[in-house]
């Protein structure tokens, strides 16, 4: 077991606002060995970014309340861990990609300054050596030695991103979680910035967590794939057996919403209704408001994970647990 | 930025123009007559006359600015018409009394002030965060001069430890600067209490708790640059202020200061002497605000690249609000 | 449900959010109680007392007593009834306070969106007029003017009035300022929306929150600078009963009597900290986002 970066069980996150409790993550499990890639898809407000923060212990601690059954990172469970050793965790084997390059960096200090600070932070180098490094770092991204002395403004989105990449990778990183790190960019931008974080990510043989909505990017960059919905992981497993096989009416939805060449349908399969108000408990499948083929056992009972073709696949759909009729989803949602 | 600095100092001469006319002739379009204020009631046609010829009262409007303001470029500030001294040599041997309740003050007022918004901020909503809350509340509330009659009465005539008037030692110093001082710490603390507070929430200080730096090292270097800039603006509107303050804080210790004397110089309508006043008070407020438009470049390299960037600058956005 | 009810609606439940905030705010609650019962106080005085026998006839025999039960804080210089005067002279300070700001608002209001929306010539003569204005300490300004012309309530007031215009208008400009170049703005000019009707009907409502809530904070700096000047002989004149002028008579006397320099003064500070707090309220009703 030793040989797995992260081990997740059951992680739930609840806010704590003047107006109630908002359930963001319910119950999360994640597993992540060694130079692995896991894709987090969902849609905006599905708690991918809520969990992402949780793991790596940056949530509000006045609001937010995290509780798992069990967080290992490399074995060692990190919500025992005091907040000084966590601190030396983060930046070092634990980074995080944001979303949004525009405000990630300080507008404030130089380049140079905030990269260099992570070595300063880390590994107790002199001011003259941090800045030797760092330099390194951010010719490892292509950004030139003459531009490290410059703030944030004068940079271009592309040009931030990259060096939130350089941040994220100083230490070489066992994890990498990247939060939709090419959402704020131009396209022509996205493949350069997702390919210089493959490359990377395999030289330094880090494990990623991809966040993101885009079943494309997940194609390029990942080996395993979960699907969030509502806080909840309704379906995980490879790359493969999600794309070739998905069971889950949502992420059968998902697929289809997607623009294809090959498809002639003339109007895109469309999931109706929203994300359901993360400050209700629901007793039932959190999806079954919108599920076509949801029967009465939907609204009522909780479905639990079910293995689909060997143990890697799991589905969280009373369709597979034998509970309601079996539906063949894929073939509905094609002829709709 | 040097040419900045130098357009800017540039600028500040046809303000100085602007006021004076605007000041003189409001102090001369006014009703009441010095010559009258001065002599008294009792004083014959020929005597006012007299007064009014020697100091030119005589001569129609446009002579008399111009006058001045030639005596001004070479550094004559005219005399007094109830002294009969020169203007420039009574604030001289006053303005040295009113320079160090201001300065005292400003140093009070940027020390405290920041010091206490950042330790509230840190404690937000703790105890220690609402009793401060409250205790700024009521302070700022209070009007200066009912603060220096309050600690007057308390720490002067009640209990004895502090002397209740004059401006001759340290201990005569302390109150003034209290009161002087006390209306810009409450705006500066809560002023720095909001602006940390909002930088706080920042996603880039999330990048740099992710970056796993230490938490003190976080607020002193990322999270109090950033908020900076509001409270370089209200630090300079109360150090420019607390020019104006000490006129009030001057009457109420007696202390022997400009302000007291340019009220002194109003009730008599002394017309060069209040004007020397209100344009040494000007050109303090100016060079405040050039010293803050320094500082903000200094702090944030985005305005600094707008300073050097265009000829003619226009105040980006960002500061118009954080001013208003 | 056509345009206009939805319009209405979600307006409605804009206004109830405020207003949920705003009952929900402690701190807005006491202010506005606070600020309820001065104003009861002072403006219901008239109504039981006499101007000519119980706010300016001296009664040297009973001068400066202590609080006691027909003075409940007390006795003046003179003899006069301190509590009477505190209330009398709050009528004539929160009126005039008021007005002032109403004034400073008024033209603030109209000079600043006329700068913000024109531009160029315009805001640039306006923008050079308030530095000016602005180069004076605003205290020293006050002082000067107030010096200078005679000291009537109807002055005093121009004179507040006048000093406080500059603050008032870079607010409005600034808000405006920032509302001109939002994406909806645009959408109006597009359509042909005029000139007047886009200040009016689409920037004015947007940038009325902030400035109501500097305004309530304003209209307390007007009172203080209402009693400043009467502390310094240049506001509102004896006979007549003020905070500050009562304050500076205190001031002669504060070796004997503690009374005299206390109540009015705490009667100020009451006034200015019920005004904080409604203006703290609403501005964390109407920006829920700066709540902190």
């Amino acid at each position: 077991m030793s040989d797995k970066v992260l081990d997740v069980k059951n992680l739930t996150v609840r806010f704590e606002t003047d107006r109630g409790t908002v359930y963001a993550v319910n119950g999360v499990d994640i597993s992540l060995e060694a130079g692995e890639t896991l894709g987090l898809v969902g849609e905006t407000g599905a708690g991918k970014t809520t969990t992402a923060l949780a793991l790596l212990r940056l949530l509000d601690k006045s609001t937010a309340r995290v509780e798992s059954e069990a967080m290992l990172y490399c074995g060692e469970e990190m919500s025992e861990m005091s907040e000084d050793q966590m601190r030396k965790i983060r930046g070092r084997d634990m980074t995080m990609i944001f979303q949004d390059p525009m405000t990630a960096l300080n507008p404030v200090i130089r380049i140079i300054d905030q990269i260099s600070e992570i070595f300063r932070a880390h590994h107790n180098m002199s001011r003259h050596d941090a800045e030797e490094e760092a330099l390194k770092t951010l010719e490892m991204v292509r950004i030139p030695r003459e531009r490290a002395y410059e703030y944030p403004h004068q940079f271009s989105g592309g040009m931030k991103q990259r060096v939130i990449i350089a941040m994220a990778l100083a230490c070489s990183p066992k994890l990498l979680i990247s939060d939709e790190p090419t959402t704020a960019l131009d396209v022509t931008i996205q493949a350069q910035v997702l390919k210089l974080i493959k490359e990377l990510q395999t030289n330094l043989n880090t494990s990623m967590i991809m966040i993101t909505h885009d079943f494309g990017i997940v194609a390029e960059t990942c080996d395993k794939v979960a699907v969030m919905y509502a806080g909840e992981i309704i379906e995980s497993g490879s790359l493969e057996s999600i794309f070739n096989n998905a069971s889950h009416p949502y992420t059968v939805g998902l697929f289809h919403a997607v623009p294809s060449l090959t498809s002639n349908k003339e109007f895109l399969y469309q999931i109706d209704g929203l994300m359901p108000d993360p400050m209700i408990v629901h007793e039932g499948c959190s999806f079954a408001d919108r599920c076509k083929y949801a029967k009465e056992a939907c609204f009522n009972k909780r479905p639990e994970n079910t293995c689909l073709n060997g143990k890697e696949h799991l589905v969280k759909c009373h369709i597979y647990s034998k509970d309601i009729p079996y539906v063949d989803v894929r073939k509905e949602v094609e002829n709709a | 930025m040097y040419r900045y600095i130098v357009q800017r100092l540039i600028m500040i001469i046809p303000i100085l123009i602007l006021v004076s006319i605007a000041i003189f002739l409001l102090l001369s379009l006014s009703p009441n007559d010095p010559a009258v204020l001065i002599l008294g009631a009792n004083a014959s046609d020929l005597e006012l006359d007299m007064f009014r010829a020697q100091h030119g009262l005589d001569k129609p409007l446009h002579v008399q600015y111009l006058n001045y303001m030639l005596g001004l470029l070479h550094g004559d500030m005219g005399e007094s018409y109830s002294t009969m001294q020169d203007v420039s040599y009574m604030i001289k041997i006053r303005i040295g009394n009113t320079m160090i309740l201001c300065a005292g003050a400003c140093v009070l007022i940027t020390i405290l002030g920041v010091l206490l918004g950042v330790s509230m901020a840190l404690r937000q909503n703790s105890i220690y965060d609402n009793i401060a809350r409250v205790c700024v509340l009521i302070f700022s509330a209070m009007p200066q001069f009912w603060l220096g009659m309050m600690l007057i009465l308390l720490l002067a005539v009640q209990w004895g430890i502090l002397p209740p008037q004059g401006f001759s030692t340290i201990r005569h110093m302390i109150l003034p600067w209290i009161c002087t001082a006390m209306g810009g710490i409450t705006v500066v603390s809560r002023t720095t209490r909001s602006s940390m507070l909002e930088v706080v929430h920042q996603d880039y200080i999330r990048t740099a708790r992710a970056k796993g730096l230490k938490e003190g090292y976080i607020v002193r270097k990322h999270a109090l640059k950033n908020s900076l800039l509001p409270i370089i603006t209200v630090l300079g509107r109360y150090v420019g202020a607390s020019f104006g303050g000490a006129v009030v804080i001057e009457n109420v210790f007696q202390i022997n200061g400009i302000g007291n004397m340019m009220v002194t110089g109003l009730r008599q309508k002394d017309i060069p002497l209040v004007m020397g006043c209100v344009m040494i008070s000007a050109l303090l407020i100016a060079i405040v605000n050039l010293l803050t438009d320094i500082a903000y470049a200094y702090v944030d390299p985005r305005i600094k690249s707008q300073y050097e960037g265009k000829k003619k600058k226009k105040k980006s956005k960002a500061k118009e609000v954080s001013e208003a | 449900m056509n345009r206009r009810e939805k319009k209405a609606l979600i307006a409605r439940s804009n206004k109830l959010e405020i207003w949920y905030r705003l009952r929900h705010n402690t701190s807005a609650i006491v202010g506005f109680v606070l600020f309820a019962i001065i104003l009861l106080a002072c403006f219901t005085a008239p109504l039981y007392l006499d101007y000519e026998t119980d706010i300016i006839q001296i009664d040297a025999a009973n001068k400066l007593q202590g609080p006691s039960k027909e003075h409940i804080f007390g006795t003046d210089e003179v003899g006069r009834d301190v509590l009477n005067r505190i209330l009398w002279g709050g009528k004539t300070s929160i009126t005039m306070g008021l007005l002032a700001l109403g004034l400073a608002f008024l033209v603030g209001t109209i000079l600043g969106t006329i700068a913000a929306y024109f531009g160029g010539v315009v805001d640039m003569i306006i923008m050079r007029l308030i530095d000016v204005v602005m180069a004076v300490p605003i205290l020293i300004l006050m002082i000067t003017l107030a010096g200078v012309v005679p000291p009537t309530n109807v002055n005093l007031v121009l004179i507040i009035g006048v000093a406080l215009v500059p603050q008032e208008l870079r607010l409005v400009r600034a808000q405006v300022l920032q509302l001109i170049d939002k994406e909806y703005i645009e959408a109006v000019k597009i359509q042909g929306g005029s000139g007047f009707r886009i200040i009016v009907m689409h920037i004015l409502p947007n940038a009325i929150g902030p400035i109501i809530t500097t305004a309530m904070i304003d209209i307390a700096s007007a009172i203080t600078t209402i009693s400043t000047l009467s502390f310094m002989g240049l506001g509102v004149q004896p006979p007549d009963p003020e905070w500050g002028s009562m304050l500076a008579n205190g001031k002669l006397v504060i070796r004997d009597a503690w009374n005299i320099s206390t109540f009015p003064g705490i009667a100020l500070l009451l006034t200015v900290i019920a005004l904080t707090l409604i203006g703290d309220g609403l501005r964390d009703a109407l920006d829920p986002r700066m709540r902190r």
